[in-house]
């Protein structure tokens, strides 16, 4: 290989090739392959404390996306250099959160591909293409979040709604199964998440009258071994909050990654809107449980407890965002908290024990509610803020106050950190009947102002108060998630394409780069022989700094 | 279904229709191929509209910038005949988030697509206009002084829109507005902001560009300037336009003459 390479160089002038050669020969000359160990369960639970791995989407089983690399602090952030950059060869927007095991680093790319690249370099050791038909029903785009590794092998959501296996040594296909119909509008672009034995996964179809689920699937064989639907079926509690048959077409998708609490053995998940989105009145009821944080048995599946943000929402205010799970001290206790920043713009604060509500506020502009009942969390609605076939202006818009995008949280600040939108929109709502794989979604949207005239801007939530501690604007409308290290820093992405870097405790910039395109995807950190590296995706380009050596 | 009249569509007032008349809407003389075109069509159209295309494109179709996807109310880049228009829903933009419709949709449904799509537009040569197309374009590079800040065809300022095309993406009533109310929708690259640096001196000019970082204008000198955020004091914003308001200041008559100059401004269609 070597000699290609120096083969090319000859052609080049010739005071060119010593400098080349020193350069390639520094490059290559650790091996890192034979350091790939197996991840064990017991390695997952214990994520946090090998920080030079980024075992699963969101770094560690409580999703706190906080790495306790610090080497790159808030006095040297200003000196990360790009090292590398990856182009993925398909052009479609990047919403890959890499993992990086033992120096190997796995990017998923769109529509559900997987490579496999020397985390030092960037450089492919081999890649996964998945087949696809060419009948997908997607709402949103072709893209893919991230895999899942246990042991030597990683799981991955495909498109067309399956869940397939992957030999991490050499992106050899072990199995894949169909986890839904893809032409009835299930398909799949989340990380799964590992809980002990088991690939636990979520569906996506929201928009097309879809009956979401929580599925755990045997990492050996494929095999699935317990579902939970989103919406109850007959005679199950709940399923009276949905009027006539409306239960069987109510959406609910579950198409984010949820968190695991070991101690607990509790797994938080996040369920979409219902459907149809914007049109109520076919469904009428609290249409249970979209819009909710569900608490799954570890083992069984079974809902231990449900906490419903927005009952009956007709904005499409899906509550798939990441629960973050975090030990928080309030009123002289330790709470073992769940924190979210909902899509309909409030924060709240939950007893992830038993899901009992401690509190919320509005963290971005919102028109739609008066506030939370103090007891219950419920909000209490303003009248007439429903879509109508006119139209009718509310805040949130349907993207929301937040999204899919990762929200962190740091142990050194205790603070929580969210990328928001203070927008508005004129909802619409028109009647449809559902027909198997046809979009279903009872209305839409426009906005009345061009995007620059509103609001974006990164928040840091103190989740014992629920009041906004700082905030650092940035133009409208970033999807980028967030990441908080031991360096006392949040590293974070923007709409107009520049990576940058905050400080923690105060929101004070430290550093940006322009890197062109839309931040689409949350950054990561991991560490190779001493040295940290922060990775994010842009465009469709994996971009990877560390500080100078 | 919603009931959004065609009118409501072109963003057009009852006071607009008394400055001009749509004789006919829609105008699908040219295309014989489009069997889909009644009433009903249009309504169908728009239903499959709403539904499948206007997460990306709007629900009013006048597109999204987040998105990408381009306002179809206007003039379309990318197609001048409705035979066209149905080969990109067919087929799709390579390359970019525009997908075809699913093969199995009949043609009959991407022909009433079609329709609605020609629904929001109108032939010009349909429109009558009270004013005097000749004596619009002598105001403009005369006594109106408007070329001091528009250029047409490379001619004129710098101090304004690029005026060539504008009769394309804009009805006569928004052109109307533009002159007697220029505050009503200033695009965010004519906003100006005010940059004060950290000496305490002041530079205006119009908002080139933003993004979260960084800013660029260009002043009354047409000099162009580019400063990072956080090497600044602090900068505002102005949305309103420089524009001066020519209500009062134009008789209603020099007005009308000037619409139906803007209104001409476009490219020669080809069919
Ligand atoms: C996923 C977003 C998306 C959806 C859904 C979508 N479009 Fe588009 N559309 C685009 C984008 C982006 C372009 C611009 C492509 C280009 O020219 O770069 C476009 C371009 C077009 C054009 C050409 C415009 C021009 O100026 O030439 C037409 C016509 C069109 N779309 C019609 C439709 C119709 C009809 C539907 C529904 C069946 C639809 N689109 C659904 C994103 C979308
Ligand atoms: C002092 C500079 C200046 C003068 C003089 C001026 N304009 Fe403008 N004009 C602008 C600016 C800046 C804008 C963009 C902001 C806005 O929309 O008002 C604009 C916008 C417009 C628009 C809307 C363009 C669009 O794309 O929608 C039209 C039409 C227009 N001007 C026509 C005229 C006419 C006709 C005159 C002469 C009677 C004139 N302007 C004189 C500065 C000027």
């Amino acid at each position: 290989m070597k000699k290609i390479t120096l083969a090319i160089t000859c052609l080049l002038a010739s005071w060119q090739v010593t400098a080349q050669e020193t350069a390639q020969e520094q490059q290559f000359s650790t091996v890192i392959t034979p350091a790939f160990t197996p991840v064990t369960w017991e390695r997952l639970v214990d994520a946090r404390n090998e920080p030079e791995n980024w075992l699963m989407y969101s770094g560690t089983l409580d999703s706190q996306r906080y790495s306790l690399l610090d080497q790159v602090t808030t006095d040297n952030v200003h000196q990360l250099e790009m090292q590398w950059s990856y182009q993925i060869p398909v052009i479609d927007r990047a919403e890959t959160v890499p993992l990086v095991v033992d120096g190997i680093m796995f990017i998923t790319e769109a529509p559900s591909n997987v490579v496999a690249v020397d985390a030092r370099t960037g450089r492919e050791y081999w890649r996964y293409d998945h087949e696809m038909p060419d009948d997908l029903r997607i709402c949103c785009g072709r893209n893919n979040r991230g895999v899942a590794i246990l042991g030597e092998t990683l799981f991955m959501s495909t498109l067309d709604a399956h869940l397939v296996a992957i030999d991490a040594r050499t992106g050899n296909l072990l199995w894949d199964v169909e986890v839904a119909a893809h032409d009835a509008g299930y398909s799949k672009t989340a990380a799964p998440l590992i809980v002990k034995d088991k690939v636990v996964t979520g569906i996506a179809g929201g928009e097309f009258g879809i009956r979401g689920f929580i599925d755990a699937y045997d990492p050996e064989t494929g095999e699935r071994i317990w579902r939970t639907y989103a919406i109850p079926g007959p005679g199950e509690f709940g399923n009276d909050t949905w009027s006539d048959d409306s239960w069987r077409t109510g959406g609910a998708a579950t198409w984010l990654t949820g968190s695991y609490d070991p101690d607990l053995n509790l797994i938080y998940w996040g369920t979409g809107n219902p459907g149809p989105d914007w049109n109520g009145d076919v469904r009428l009821g609290d249409n249970l449980y979209s819009d909710s944080a569900l608490a799954l048995n570890g083992d069984t599946g079974e809902i231990d407890w449900h906490f419903q943000f927005t009952p009956h929402d007709v904005h499409d205010y899906d509550s798939i965002q990441i629960p973050i799970l975090a030990d928080i001290e309030m009123d002289g206790r330790t709470v073992k908290s769940m924190l979210w920043a909902n899509r309909n713009a409030f924060f709240y604060t939950i007893d992830r024990a038993n899901g009992e509500f401690l509190h919320g506020k509005p963290y971005a502009t919102q028109t739609w509610a008066e506030g939370l009942d103090p007891v219950s969390g419920r909000p209490i609605r303003v009248p007439g803020m429903a879509p109508t076939y006119e139209g009718t202006l509310v805040a949130p818009p349907i993207v929301g106050a937040t999204n899919w995008y990762s929200p962190g949280y740091s142990q050194d600040t205790g603070l929580f950190y969210v990328t928001s939108f203070d927008g508005a929109q004129e909802f619409f709502k028109r009647d449809e009947d559902y027909e198997e794989g046809e979009r279903f979604t009872g209305g839409g949207g426009r906005y009345l102002q061009p995007m620059d005239a509103f609001h974006s801007s990164i928040r840091a939530i103190d989740p014992t108060t629920a009041d906004i501690v700082w905030e650092f604007p940035i133009m409208p409308r970033s999807s980028a998630g967030i990441t908080t290290t031991a360096g006392g820093l949040v590293f974070t992405g923007s709409a107009d394409g520049y990576f940058f870097a905050l400080d923690a405790a105060t929101g004070d910039e430290l550093w940006n780069i322009s890197l062109g395109a839309r931040v689409h995807a949350a950054p990561m950190t991991y560490a190779i022989d001493g040295r940290q590296y922060v990775t994010i995706a842009s465009g469709n380009v994996v971009y990877t700094f560390a500080l100078e050596e | 279904m919603g009931q959004i009249s065609p009118l409501r569509w072109l963003g057009l007032s009852a006071a607009a229709l008394s400055a001009f008349i749509v004789t006919s809407l829609p105008s699908h003389g040219e295309d014989a191929g489009n069997l889909y075109n009644t009433a009903v069509d249009i309504r169908l159209g728009q239903r499959y509209f709403e539904r499948q295309c206007s997460r990306c494109h709007g629900f009013d179709a006048k597109g999204n910038d987040e998105t990408g996807a381009p306002d179809l109310t206007g003039r379309l880049n990318r197609a001048s005949s409705d035979a066209g228009i149905f080969n990109i829903i067919r087929e799709g933009v390579p390359g970019t988030a525009m997908l075809p419709v699913d093969s199995e949709v009949p043609d009959a449904t991407v022909w009433q697509l079609v329709s609605y799509i020609g629904s929001l537009r109108y032939d010009p040569a349909s429109v009558e206009l009270a004013g005097d197309a000749d004596s619009g374009a002598r105001l403009f590079n005369g006594a109106a002084d408007c070329s001091s800040c528009h250029m047409i065809e490379g001619e004129g300022g710098r101090m304004g829109p690029d005026l060539s095309r504008v009769g394309e993406n804009s009805t006569p009533d928004d052109l109307m507005t533009a002159l007697v109310n220029p505050d009503a929708d200033v695009d965010p690259r004519w906003w100006q902001l005010r940059v004060t640096d950290r000496e305490g001196s002041v530079r205006q000019g119009f908002r080139m560009n933003e993004d979260s970082f960084s800013l660029r204008i260009m002043d009354d000198n047409a000099e162009l300037w580019s400063y990072p955020k956080n090497r600044i004091a602090n900068y505002d914003r102005i949305e309103t336009s420089t524009m001066p308001s020519y209500d009062g200041r134009l008789t209603e008559s020099e007005l009308d003459d000037l619409v139906a100059y803007l209104f001409s401004l476009r490219r020669e269609v080809q069919q």
